[in-house]
């Protein structure tokens, strides 16, 4: 023990969590329908859009904000939806109260579970793109790819620590599936998805704001466009940022619940 | 009453009960149609009343379809999870119409679903609402209900096969919205995509309702009432042939509860 490195224990409580959190996903979920997820759910909520869109104003309709925007926000069905039911799903197999027992740390535990979701996401948002390109003919010639990829690995980042922040709460609550849902499809309103965040009432701009997808498809759109790394810099500074924030919040949320839920005893309640 | 209309019944009940007792669970339900009204409508806010209300009658219908298929979804998956599915089965009475009445069920909430989506256009939004003949359009929303509600009894046929059903609900809710042309005409959709869109009763059905709402009320709408009504028995006798089938398969591969 005293051979350890300072952190390798979180390391290990992390990779472990993160292989079987893995194990645990493929052992009820076939591989194919894993990938009919991945390669449906960006093409119909993309085309419903665009279609939406095109419908509505068949002259003015920008299809690249709308296609770039849904490609982005497409990760949020493992970002926000799969994360946050995290501590929901582990009260609904009785496998909480075990988790909960044991001394390890709470950080390292609930990151393991999330971190597939991550590449989840990521794999999501890079088929999104391609129908964007193939499909619905948004122009790449000029993109800077690099840049995008950072932009796609940081969004996901940032929004599996939003998500992680949301589950905290369904830790104390019957479920964390209701608000899962609601932020699931409320970023398509307001995170600068489908218009830019500008056109929504004012009292709504904070609240999108404080929501790193909106910095995500901002900055995704940025480089789709052409502009290289240090272009998008101050938009990707600002999603780390929330990012960073939502994860602070939901750890403290975490720690806060556990000692409520523990003191009433409705860890297990559901 | 006859035995499986009795059961039907008790089926729909039995649903409608345990839905009161926990009734928060229509919000994941209802908040996917609300928020592609909200944003349809922010597409719609500078066009004309008649297309905003083509948005928001589609959103109604959309309502519709997310309850029901998370219903016929979650219908025989929550008795999987509880572990109640093998005696579900060990019943006297056929599976089908269990999942019947727990479908209608879903759908007559899905209705509930539609009027919070309108009131919520209405009132909230300002979209324009008038409908040029109730009594018809509550017909073709009647029509579009039992529709509804037979693809749900359906899709969950395959569902009693596969411990993935909640996967091929999120996987059936955006397609279904996109071809049966909720919210825009399907003749933006690419052409080879027509035939599908065609073959789902709802399509038929949010057409009539938009017949009935606009006043026109030609040839048009009572082919789609025609359309809808046989699309439902059309869906129903696959159903009830599909049951059979699978209940039959479960049963020798003893598979009903593996998940």
């Amino acid at each position: 023990m005293t051979n350890q490195f300072p952190g390798s224990q979180s390391i290990r409580i992390f990779v472990s969590s993160a292989t079987f959190a893995f194990k645990a996903l493929f052992s009820w979920l076939r591989p194919e329908m894993w990938l009919m997820q991945v390669l449906t759910l960006p093409l119909f909520q993309m085309a419903f859009f665009v279609y939406l869109a095109r419908f509505a104003a068949p002259t003015t309709t920008n299809v690249a904000f709308i296609a770039v925007g849904n490609a982005m926000q497409v990760a949020s069905f493992s970002s926000i939806f799969a994360v946050c039911n995290l501590t929901s799903e582990e009260k609904w197999q009785g496998t909480l109260v075990p988790l909960i027992a044991t001394p390890a740390n709470r950080f390292p535990l609930f990151l393991g579970r999330a971190s597939f979701q991550i590449l989840n996401g990521i794999v999501t948002i890079a088929v999104g793109f391609l129908y964007a390109n193939t499909l619905f003919q948004v122009d790449m010639v000029r993109t800077d790819f690099v840049a995008l990829a950072i932009v796609i690995v940081v969004t996901t980042f940032a929004m599996t620590g939003f998500g992680l922040m949301l589950g905290s709460v369904g830790l104390f609550m019957r479920t964390a599936m209701i608000i899962a849902n609601i932020f699931l499809f409320i970023g398509l309103l307001i995170c600068g998805v489908n218009f830019p965040v500008t056109v929504l009432p004012v009292w709504i701009q904070p609240i999108s704001y404080a929501i790193p997808m909106t910095y995500g498809t901002m900055a995704a759109r940025a480089a789709v466009q052409g502009t290289d790394i240090l272009g998008i810099a101050p938009v990707l500074l600002q999603e780390i940022a929330t990012g960073l924030g939502s994860i602070l919040i939901g750890y403290v949320l975490f720690l806060s619940f556990e000692v409520l839920a523990r003191r009433r005893g409705t860890l297990e309640e559901y | 009453m006859k035995p499986q209309l009795q059961t039907f019944v008790s089926s729909f009940r039995m649903s409608q009960l345990h839905f009161f007792a926990d009734p928060q669970w229509i919000i994941p339900n209802v908040i996917a149609p609300f928020i592609f009204t909200a944003v349809a409508l922010m597409f719609f806010q500078n066009v004309s009343g008649s297309l905003a209300l083509y948005a928001v009658l589609g959103g109604g219908m959309m309502g519709m379809w997310g309850n029901t298929l998370y219903g016929a979804g979650f219908a025989l998956g929550f008795d999987r999870w509880n572990g109640t599915l093998e005696y579900v089965l060990a019943t006297p009475s056929r599976l089908v119409w269990i999942v019947a009445g727990r479908s209608a069920s879903s759908a007559v909430l899905g209705l509930v679903n539609a009027i919070a989506i309108l009131c919520i256009a209405v009132f909230g939004y300002r979209a324009e609402l008038g409908i040029a003949n109730p009594v018809l359009f509550l017909l073709a929303l009647v029509l579009t209900l039992a529709s509804l509600s037979s693809l749900g009894v359906l899709f969950s046929s395959s569902f009693l096969l596969t411990r993935s059903a909640s996967v091929m609900t999120n996987g059936l809710e955006m397609p279904i919205y996109v071809a049966s042309g909720s919210m825009f005409p399907i003749a933006l959709l690419p052409f080879w995509s027509h035939p599908f869109s065609w073959s789902l009763g709802p399509t038929w059905g949010i057409e009539a309702m938009r017949y009935a709402a606009y006043g026109e009320l030609g040839l048009g709408f009572w082919i789609d009432v025609l359309v809808v009504f046989a699309s439902t028995i059309i869906y129903l006798a696959i159903g009830f042939w599909l049951f059979g089938i699978v209940e039959r398969k479960v049963r020798r591969d003893a598979t009903l509860v593996e998940y």
